[in-house]
C-alpha cells in the first residue's frame, strides 16, 4: 500500500472531519437537553447550504464570511420550530417525537424542492480552487479553513455552555428540568434557545461544507443519519464526544477508500457504529444510564 | 356577536370541499385531461428525491410529446383518441417505483412509460407482467429490465413479455463506448495506455461499468483499464477516491456517475492536479446538463461522454429544443428529455398500428414497430428484438465546448471536431 495514499487519506479524512463534527455537535445539543432526535437535522443543513448559495449567488457574499447569517437564520428557525411544535411533545414518547421530526424534515425537504427546484448546487468559493502542497500530499485550503472554523465554533459554544448564564441555565435543564424550575428557569426558553443553537450549529456547517459538498433538496436524510451515526458513537449528549466521533468516523471513512473498495466505505463507518455499541452501549463519551 | 358568527360561519362541508379540492391541487398533479376518446399512459419518473432533476425533465418531454400528438389529431385509427398522461412519481425510491405503477393502472393506466432509474424500472416490470399493462421503458440502462423477462417468456414461465425498451442497455453503453474511445485516439493520433474507471454504485452504475469492463475485455483495445474505483451513491466526500485514482497514473479518467457526484468529482480531478489527457464518460448522467454547466463551468470544459443524443441536425429536433428551452426554463433538450419525448411518440405509432387498446394487441404491434421519426440519434429505426430491446438505439460521443454540449462523434453525428487531448491548464 502506498505510504502517501494512507497519509492523504489521513488528512482528508480529518479535514472533512469538522464539517461532521459541527453537524453532530448541533444533534447532541438538542438531545442532550431535550431527550428529542431532530430527525429534521439533515434538512435544516441543506437549507443552510441553500442560504449560503442565496447570498453567495444574489448578494455576491462568499459563504466563509456569511455562515454567520445562515446560522442566524436557523437559529430562528429552530426557535420557532421548537415554540411551535417541539416543545408540545417534549415529554411524549421517542416514536411519537420521531414522527413528527420526520413529518418537520419532509416539509423542509419539498419546501426546498419547491424554491430551489430539484437541480444539485454548488457555492463557487475562491477557497475551492486553493490548495497547497507539502511534498506528495495535498492540503484543500477550503477544507483547512472549515476544519478551523468548525473546531472554533465548537470551542466557542462549549466556553458558551460552561461559562455563561445562559449557558449554565441550559445545562441545569438539562440536567434536571424541574429543578431548574425551581430555581426560577424559564424551562421552556431555555429549551427554545438550545434547539435554536442546535440549529444554528448545523446552519453554519451547511454553509462551510457548501463550497465543498453539492447539495440537493433531497440530501437531508443521509446527512441526519451520517449525524446520527456520529453522536451515538461519541455518546449522546456529549459535546466532546460529537467532535470526536465526527472525526473518527470521517477518518474510517476516508481510510476505509483506502484499504477497501470505496463503495464499502460506509461500511466502515456502521461497522464502527456496531462495534462501540457492543463495548460501549453509551458512546465513547456518553454517561451510563443517557 | 352571535349573530355575526352565525351570518359569517363557513358550513363545515364547504371547509371540508375545499380542502378536498385543495389536497388534490396541492397533492397530485393533474393529469392532461381530454375530451372525447381517451388513451390514458401512467408516465412514472423520479420527479422527486436526488434523480429529481432528470425526473422533471422526462415529465416535460413526454408532456410536450403529447400534446403534440394531440394538436396533430391524436390516435386517427381510434376515433382520434387523445392521450391522457397520468404522472407518477419514483421519489428516486425503487419500492415507490412499483408502488406508483399500481396506482396510476388502478387510475386507468392502459400503457406506461417510465421511469429513468434503473432501479425503479425493475421494480416496476413484476406489476406490468401481472397486471398485463404495456410497458414502454423510455429510459434505464441496466440489462435485467427486458432480459429476464424475455428469458422466463422463452422458458414458459411467462406467457407473453409486456415490457419494451427504447434505450441503449447497459452492455451496448459499453460496446460503443470502448469502440468510441479508441477511434477518438486513433483519430486524434494519441495513444493513452492507463483508463482509470471510476463508477457510482447503483444499479445503473453497476451494470455500466461491468458492460464497459466486459465490452473491454472483448475488443482487447491498446489500452487498460488499470484501476476499477466504486463509490456509495450519493457520495459526501471523494478525495480518497481521486487520490486513489491518481496513484494509479492514469491518462485517462472514465466515470460513471450522476448528476451530484460529478459535481464533487471533477473539481476534486482539478485540486489534485491529476496530469490526464482527459475525462472520457462511458456514458451518465451528470456531464453535460445546463444546471451542471451553470455549477461546474470550466470544470466540464472538454470533458467527453459517450451517451445517447438527441439528433440536432434534424430541423425538427431544433424546433422542440427550441420549444424545450422556453418551457423549461432555460434547459438544454438532452438524452432524458428527448428519450421521453421520443417514447410518447413511440407510443403513438404503436397505437395507430394496433387500432385496438388490447394489451395483447398493443404488444403485437410494439414488436413489429419500424418508427423512423425520432428525434434522437438512433443507428437507425426504432426496432424491437427478441429480447425487447431497440439494438438502434446508440450512444453518441459528446464533449463540452465553449460551455455547450455537441455531438463529436462517429463522423456521421458529428457538429464539430473534439480536443483531446485536453489542452494543458
Amino acid at each position: 500500500m502506498d505510504p502517501t495514499l494512507i497519509g492523504q487519506g489521513l488528512l482528508s479524512g480529518l479535514l472533512f472531519g469538522g464539517v461532521y463534527s459541527l453537524m453532530a455537535v448541533g444533534l447532541t445539543l438538542i438531545f442532550g437537553v431535550m431527550r428529542v432526535v431532530n430527525f429534521a437535522h439533515g434538512d435544516m443543513m441543506v437549507w443552510g447550504m441553500y442560504l449560503a448559495w442565496m447570498l453567495s449567488t444574489r448578494l455576491g457574499v462568499d459563504p466563509y464570511l456569511g455562515f454567520g447569517l445562515c446560522a442566524a437564520a436557523l437559529f430562528l428557525l429552530g426557535w420557532a420550530i421548537q415554540r411551535g411544535l417541539v416543545h408540545r411533545i417534549v415529554d411524549a414518547p421517542h416514536e411519537m417525537q420521531i414522527l413528527l421530526m420526520l413529518g418537520v424534515a419532509l416539509v423542509l425537504e419539498n419546501a426546498a424542492l419547491v424554491a430551489f427546484g430539484p437541480d444539485p448546487q454548488r457555492v463557487r468559493s475562491p477557497l475551492t480552487a486553493a490548495t497547497v502542497w507539502l511534498g506528495p500530499i495535498f492540503v484543500d485550503v477550503a477544507r483547512l479553513v472549515t476544519f478551523g472554523l468548525a473546531l472554533a465554533l465548537t470551542l466557542a459554544l462549549w466556553f458558551f455552555l460552561a461559562r455563561t448564564d445562559l449557558g449554565q441555565r441550559i445545562r441545569a435543564a438539562a440536567d434536571n428540568p424541574y429543578g431548574a424550575l425551581v430555581i426560577g428557569t424559564d424551562v421552556g426558553r431555555v429549551y427554545a434557545a438550545a434547539f435554536g443553537i442546535g440549529a444554528a450549529c448545523v446552519g453554519a456547517a451547511g454553509a462551510l461544507v457548501s463550497p465543498i459538498l453539492p447539495f440537493q433538496p433531497a440530501g437531508g436524510l443521509s446527512l441526519s443519519v451520517a449525524s446520527f451515526n456520529i453522536v451515538i458513537i461519541g455518546g449522546m449528549g456529549s459535546l466532546v464526544g460529537a467532535f470526536a466521533g465526527g472525526l473518527l468516523v470521517s477518518v474510517a471513512e476516508s481510510l476505509g477508500a483506502v484499504f477497501l473498495a470505496p463503495s464499502m466505505k460506509e461500511l466502515v463507518s456502521f461497522s464502527l457504529l456496531i462495534v462501540i455499541l457492543l463495548f460501549r452501549p453509551a458512546g465513547l463519551f456518553g454517561k451510563r444510564g443517557t | 356577536m352571535s349573530a355575526s358568527r352565525s351570518t359569517t360561519r363557513i358550513p363545515r362541508r364547504t371547509v371540508l370541499k375545499g380542502a378536498v379540492a385543495g389536497a388534490a391541487v396541492l397533492g397530485f398533479p393533474l393529469p392532461l385531461r381530454a375530451q372525447g376518446p381517451v388513451f390514458k399512459v401512467g408516465v412514472v419518473h423520479p420527479v422527486t428525491g436526488p434523480l429529481a432533476e432528470p425526473g422533471q425533465a422526462c415529465r416535460l418531454g413526454a408532456t410536450m410529446a403529447a400534446e403534440a400528438v394531440n394538436a396533430a389529431g391524436g390516435i386517427k385509427s381510434m376515433g382520434g383518441a387523445k392521450l391522457e398522461l397520468i404522472f407518477g412519481d419514483t421519489q428516486t425510491k425503487p419500492d415507490v417505483g412499483r408502488t406508483e405503477a399500481e396506482r396510476v393502472i388502478n387510475q386507468g393506466a392502459q400503457m406506461l412509460m417510465g421511469s429513468f432509474d434503473s432501479g425503479s424500472t425493475a421494480a416496476m416490470v413484476p406489476v406490468v407482467q401481472q397486471r398485463r399493462v404495456p410497458f414502454l421503458v423510455d429510459i434505464a440502462a441496466a440489462d435485467p429490465i427486458t432480459a429476464n423477462v424475455a428469458k422466463a417468456v422463452k422458458e414458459g414461465q411467462q406467457k407473453v413479455q409486456y415490457v419494451y425498451r427504447n434505450f441503449p442497455t447497459g452492455s451496448s453503453f459499453g460496446i460503443k463506448a470502448v469502440q468510441y474511445f479508441s477511434e477518438v485516439f486513433k483519430e486524434a493520433g494519441v495513444a493513452p495506455k492507463r483508463v482509470v474507471l471510476m463508477y457510482c454504485n447503483d444499479l445503473f452504475g453497476q451494470n455500466n461499468a461491468k458492460g464497459f469492463q466486459a465490452a473491454h475485455a472483448a475488443a482487447k483495445p491498446s489500452w487498460d483499464i488499470v484501476d476499477v474505483i466504486p463509490w456509495p451513491e450519493p457520495p459526501q466526500d471523494l478525495s480518497t477516491e481521486v487520490s486513489r485514482a491518481k496513484a494509479a497514473r492514469p491518462d485517462i479518467i472514465a466515470p460513471i456517475t450522476r448528476p451530484a457526484s460529478a459535481q464533487l468529482l471533477l473539481p476534486e480531478l482539478r485540486k489534485q492536479r491529476l496530469e490526464i489527457m482527459g475525462v472520457v464518460g462511458p456514458g451518465s448522467p451528470g456531464l453535460y446538463e445546463s444546471g451542471q454547466l451553470a455549477v461546474l463551468k470550466d470544470d466540464l470544459e472538454f470533458v467527453m461522454a459517450s451517451t445517447p443524443w438527441a439528433n440536432f441536425k434534424n430541423p425538427r429536433t431544433q424546433k422542440v429544443a427550441e420549444d424545450y428551452q422556453k418551457r423549461s426554463g432555460g434547459k438544454t433538450f438532452d438524452t432524458n428529455s428527448g428519450y421521453s419525448y421520443d417514447g410518447i411518440f413511440v407510443i403513438a405509432d404503436v397505437l395507430e398500428r394496433a387500432k385496438s387498446a388490447d394489451p395483447d394487441v398493443i404488444v403485437d404491434a410494439i414488436r413489429k414497430t419500424n418508427y423512423g421519426a425520432g428525434l434522437m440519434q438512433y443507428a437507425g429505426p426504432v426496432v424491437f428484438n427478441e429480447l425487447g430491446d431497440n439494438p438502434n438505439a446508440v450512444t453518441t460521443m459528446i464533449q463540452i465546448l465553449g460551455q455547450k454540449p455537441v455531438a463529436v462523434w462517429p463522423k456521421e453525428a458529428a457538429l464539430q471536431k473534439f480536443v483531446f487531448p485536453r489542452p494543458k491548464r
